[in-house]
């Protein structure tokens, strides 16, 4: 039995979703948006690319001078080894100090040109420790 | 100089030609490039045979830019003479070495 008054009726209505913006505005809103952050993004990068820029400046100007420290250091130290040299084998009959036995490295060259020693031979007065902790530096990290 | 080369006086065919330079020390530009080629140039200056001997020293420095024997027989007597100065007594256990070089100061 349908309760007094009757049932109550069917709502079958379409409800359709509040629309705020209309399309046209959406999608000017939208390239606005775009346009916007396109702005910010151009003027962003600038910056950046300035200060990348300034950066790359600032490491090529200093690079000539570091090297030539690391030179210079590398130098003094090679001066260091051959007092050191002396002063160890001063007590060797026939020992020259830079030769062996008085015959050196290089038969032909000039006193002056410069070989590259090899790292044992730089470090020849350290403990092979430490030159093995150099030589495999570069597998600490 | 490649061991190779060595063999072509006597063994020599388009292949020992061909692959003459494969091993040599101008690759690179190397440290030892400019003694290589000095060696050579004596080398072919007086023939193979008569080039050994006359080449001599370029041989040798060669021979010493690569092998470092010389090298390596000084570090030798100085690790002797270290080590027969402590068992001696003139170095204490804490000098035996020297302070090391700084680290980053070096050009390897």
């Amino acid at each position: 039995m349908p309760p007094p008054g009757g049932y109550r009726p069917i709502s079958f209505k379409r409800v359709p979703p509040v629309s705020y913006f209309s399309g046209a505005a959406m999608i000017g809103g939208y390239i606005g948006m775009i346009a916007g952050a396109a702005y910010l993004y151009v003027q962003n990068c600038k910056a950046v690319t300035k200060r990348e820029l300034e950066t790359k400046g600032a490491s090529l100007a200093l690079y000539p001078m570091l090297l030539a420290e690391r030179d210079r250091a590398f130098l003094k130290q090679l001066r260091i080894n051959r007092e050191e040299e002396r002063e160890l084998m001063k007590n060797v009959p026939d020992w020259k100090v830079g030769t062996w036995y008085g015959e050196p490295i290089y038969l032909g060259a000039d006193k002056n040109t410069y070989f590259k020693p090899d790292i044992a031979e730089f470090y020849a007065h350290s403990s092979y420790e430490e030159l093995k902790k150099r030589v495999d530096f570069r597998f600490w990290c | 100089m490649s061991r190779i080369s060595i063999l072509t006086p006597y063994f020599k065919s388009p292949f020992t030609d061909f692959f003459n330079d494969v091993i040599s020390a101008q690759w690179g530009g190397g440290p030892c490039a400019d003694l290589e080629l000095k060696a050579l140039d004596c080398l072919e200056a007086y023939g193979f045979s008569k080039g050994l001997q006359q080449c001599q020293q370029q041989l040798k420095d060669f021979e010493e830019c690569i092998m470092k024997i010389k090298q390596f027989k000084r570090l030798d007597a100085m690790e002797k003479e270290r080590q027969r100065q402590y068992k001696s007594g003139e170095r204490s256990k804490e000098e035996i070495y020297s302070k090391n070089p700084p680290v980053g100061a070096d050009i390897y």
